[in-house]
């Protein structure tokens, strides 16, 4: 398992005068769950848009599986397979939570005007598309909210049909930001455990930016600390619990601020 | 003209019906699609415009100049989105205000559009310019076979009422049928946001442009059958009003309901023609002269109390409205 | 040589009418552009706000034969009120529902008061007690008393607005909340409250532009106003929008370049029915290179 699904290198992207991604390089190995850890402004968030393509970089290249991907539009992105989800999660409130999940589906031939037109809603793969997104309610446990509005959903229902409607697009590297943040904790167990799953029943590799040090711990193989748009040091959890660096910018504060 | 004269009812569905062609094209680029276009009308002023100059300048076949000018159309609405698709919404609705004024001070102005004048005026002072020479014997037989079905009711207006709710009720079978599909969901996801959808692998842009093409042809259409149902056509019969109209009747409907449209459009319809041709009490106090500005002024009021007390319109969902995005 | 100096002084008399009018623009733009940064709506009733205001100055210079200055204030009062008052009527309740539906708001609102005016003042050209045919000659450029007044008005008012902004407290909050409203907000600003003052300044505005626009064309019906509603727009995307001083010199700006466009000299002169076109063509461009406007910067969009 030394394959590299993902190479970041020295990405840079300056905001006027701030460089609030200062070189970074990491790399994310295939099949393994990597956690992007730092404080609040460290750039982990410009380093996901960067990743994603909703931000451009000033400098430094992105690599997935061989391919430079910076410089792709969002959705080339989305297509080769690195699928995101966002911090507040951009559910779209009045379609409803199946139809949210549907739209992730990938390759629907519906979705191209000439045969919208010729067949509307019935097609063979819609309905595949139908039983995909029912199987993935089900695996959340949400199918009983099949058909409201996702605008009804609570934080944490929200934060979980974002993460299944990534699903439904097929990633082979999901982004996950924060996945956590605001979530009740006995839904975050639950968000845990699927994320575990993801990693071992379907062989996807997954990048989580996370504040809760105890969840990432527990589930990464691997994590990157960054401070200051630079990473800072990078090992297994045991690693960067004791890494000076770390603890001095980050895992400091953290433990203060739960004492 | 007498409320009961069924030539006026006639005559107010004619209006109707291409007003509801209006509001479909914006449907397409507003409702499902998110595109503010403040301009529409242009798209019907430049159609209409492109076909009777190429029959009358240059003897273009009709169905030709027809097809043109739905092309121009679609090039308008393409030329203004292309550079306002990446751009927040808002600059989109100043740049098609800017758009299809453009087309009507060009249109005013111009020898070649025959000015203040309009379609008459193509050839010059002199000549009498027409376009709808072909048209005519069409429409005809047309009526001709229609009166063997229903007898002395069909006139040519009758025709054109046909004709212009037989598209439109075409039209908005295929929308109906086209917002169910997966295109459908994909267009919904960039109306609620678009970042949401590119992440998921759509490609926003292209999608944007499909909108306005096909609000662009749709338009254009509307253009065209208004054309050829005036017979002549002055750059005033393109006031920039009507895109407000249509917007009324979308609003009317409830702005996310491709089936209320015909409903807001035949209310429209004798809101607008009732004010404009009848003479009852309390409009019989205000001359006939001034009776368009009271008209105008109660379509601006129906704007303002339907945005304000009943923005889901006669049969939207108001928590669905509410909903935060 | 004659012909070279009757083009020379052309073009003088041609900057004094494009600064005026450019005043005339900058003064409504700048308070269409905060009324659109700070509030959240795209004034389409602008233009109408303007026409009453040239109304009001009117109904006070010849029915009741009241001097120009009463007269001019006595429009500012009006129009800052009528624009106050549609605020906390009909604008501040509904504040929260977006953009466009705000503005297709406007666009009846303006539907109703131009119509109202069309009814109730009647559609007759109107014009001002000033002797039209007077020519006053002030070296440089040779001006109708009328355009006197205006060029006056112009040069009082743009400089003390532009003051206003740049140390006035409520001129600076207003910056700021027009610029970003998230940071005003957590800096402790009154984000809501500061709405009143913003319409003040903008109907005001508003007001005196719509009574000096009256002046420069001479005559005017009810739809003074809405006729340079898009080049008001223009003014606010030209200056990028919620920019105050961005739409001050946009408007002053445009003016010139729209005055100076029918110069002989320059590419034969842009024929005057033509002079919008001019605007609109500045204003697509605009859109196309540059949204973020001539002072703005550029931000994610």
């Amino acid at each position: 398992m030394t394959e590299h699904a993902l190479l970041v290198d020295g990405i840079v992207r300056r905001f006027g005068g701030v460089r609030a991604v200062d070189g970074a390089s990491f790399t994310v190995q295939d099949g393994s769950i990597t956690g992007l850890i730092g404080p609040n402004g460290a750039g982990k968030t410009t380093v996901f848009n960067i990743i994603s393509g909703f931000l451009r970089a000033d400098g430094g290249a992105v690599t997935f599986r061989g391919r430079r991907l910076d410089g792709f539009p969002p959705h080339r992105i989305a297509q080769a397979g690195l699928v995101r989800t966002f911090q507040a999660p951009r559910i779209l409130t009045r379609m409803s939570v199946l139809e949210n999940l549907m739209l992730g589906g990938v390759k629907q031939p519906g979705e191209r005007f000439a045969l919208a037109c010729l067949l509307g809603s019935a097609s063979r793969r819609e309905r595949e598309v139908r039983e995909e997104a029912m199987a993935v309610l089900d695996l959340l446990r949400l199918t009983h909210l099949a058909p409201a509005y996702a605008g009804t959903l609570s934080g944490g229902q929200r934060k979980l049909l974002e993460l299944g409607r990534a699903l439904m697009a097929a990633p082979r590297l999901l982004l996950l930001d924060e996945p956590l943040a605001g979530v009740a904790p006995a839904l975050a167990d639950q968000l845990l455990d699927h994320v575990g799953t993801l990693r071992k029943h379907r062989g996807m590799t997954i990048l989580i930016i996370e504040h809760d040090m105890e969840a990432v711990m527990s589930i990464c193989d691997w994590v990157v600390a960054m401070d200051q748009g630079r990473v800072i040091a990078s090992g297994t959890p045991r690693q960067i619990q004791t890494n000076e660096r770390v603890i001095a910018s980050y895992l400091g504060t953290v433990a203060a601020a739960h004492v | 003209m007498d409320i009961l004269n069924p030539a006026f009812w006639v005559f107010v569905g004619v209006v109707a019906g291409i007003y509801g062609l209006l509001a479909l094209a914006l449907y397409v680029q507003f409702s499902m699609a998110g595109l503010p276009n403040f301009g529409h009308v242009a798209f019907m002023a430049l159609a209409a415009y492109t076909m009777a100059l190429l029959v009358i300048r240059a003897d273009v076949a009709l169905v030709w100049a027809g097809v043109a000018g739905i092309a121009a159309a679609v090039a308008l609405g393409l030329l203004l989105g292309i550079p306002s698709v990446r751009l927040r919404a808002n600059y989109l609705a100043i740049a098609t205000v800017a758009g299809s004024e453009m087309i009507r001070y060009l249109s005013t102005n111009l020898n070649l559009t025959g000015g203040a004048v309009g379609s008459v005026g193509m050839l010059g002072p002199t000549h009498f310019a027409t376009y709808t020479n072909a048209w005519q014997p069409f429409i005809e037989s047309i009526t001709a076979a229609l009166r063997h079905a229903v007898g002395s009711v069909a006139t040519t207006d009758f025709s054109m009422f046909c004709l212009v709710w037989v598209t439109l009720g075409l039209l908005l079978m295929l929308f109906r049928r086209l917002e169910r599909s997966p295109w459908g969901r994909v267009m919904k996801a960039i109306r609620e946001d678009e970042e949401a959808a590119a992440s998921l692998g759509k490609h926003v842009e292209a999608y944007k442009l499909q909108a306005l093409v096909l609000g662009g042809i749709v338009g254009g259409l509307a253009g065209i059958l208004w054309a050829l149902e005036i017979g002549v056509f002055s750059p005033d019969d393109f006031q920039p009003t009507l895109t407000f109209y249509a917007y009324l009747i979308l609003i009317l409907g409830g702005m996310n309901r491709v089936w209320a449209i015909p409903v807001g459009a035949v209310l429209f319809g004798v809101l607008y023609s009732g004010t404009r041709f009848l003479s009852f009490f309390p409009l019989s106090l205000v001359d006939t002269g001034e009776r368009a500005y009271l008209r105008l002024l109660i379509v601006g009021l129906v704007l303002v109390l339907l945005m304000a007390v009943r923005p889901q319109g006669m049969f939207g969902k108001r928590e669905e409205l509410l909903l935060e995005k | 040589m004659l012909n070279e100096w009757h083009m020379g002084s052309l073009l003088l008399q041609l900057i004094y009418n494009g600064l005026v009018e450019g005043a005339i623009l900058a003064l409504t733009g700048l308070g269409a552009t905060l009324v659109w940064g700070i509030q959240r709506v795209a004034n389409f009733a602008h233009g109408d706000y303007m026409t009453l205001g040239a109304y009001v100055a009117f109904l006070l210079d010849v029915t009741w034969s009241t001097n120009p200055v009463v007269a001019a204030i006595g429009t500012v009062v009006a129009t800052a009120a009528l624009a106050v008052g549609l605020h906390f009527i009909l604008l501040r309740p509904l504040r929260g529902r977006g953009l466009v539906a705000l503005s297709l708001i406007t666009v009846g609102l303006g539907l109703v008061l131009r119509n109202a005016l069309f009814l109730v003042a009647g559609s007759q050209p109107r014009q001002y007690a000033f002797n039209q045919t007077a020519v006053i000659d002030l070296g440089f450029v040779r001006v109708a008393p009328a355009e006197l007044w205006t060029g006056i008005a112009a040069i009082t008012a743009v400089p003390a607005v532009a003051a206003m902004l740049a140390w006035t407290p409520l001129g600076k909050t207003m910056r700021a909340v027009a610029d970003n409203r998230d940071l005003a907000e957590i800096s402790g600003i009154d984000t809501d409250g500061i709405g009143l003052y913003v319409w003040i300044v903008a109907g005001a505005l508003a007001g005196l532009g719509g009574a000096m626009l009256a002046l420069v064309q001479g005559t005017f019906d009810p739809n003074l106003g809405f006729n340079v509603l898009f080049l008001i727009l223009t003014v606010v995307v030209l200056g990028g929008i919620g920019n105050a001083f961005g739409a001050l010199l946009g408007g002053l700006v445009l003016g010139v370049v729209m005055e100076v466009s029918t110069w002989p000299p320059f590419f034969g002169g842009v024929p005057t029915q033509y002079q919008p076109v001019v605007g609109f063509v500045v204003l697509i461009l605009l859109l196309m290179f540059r949204p973020q406007g001539i002072l703005g910067r550029a931000r994610v969009l």
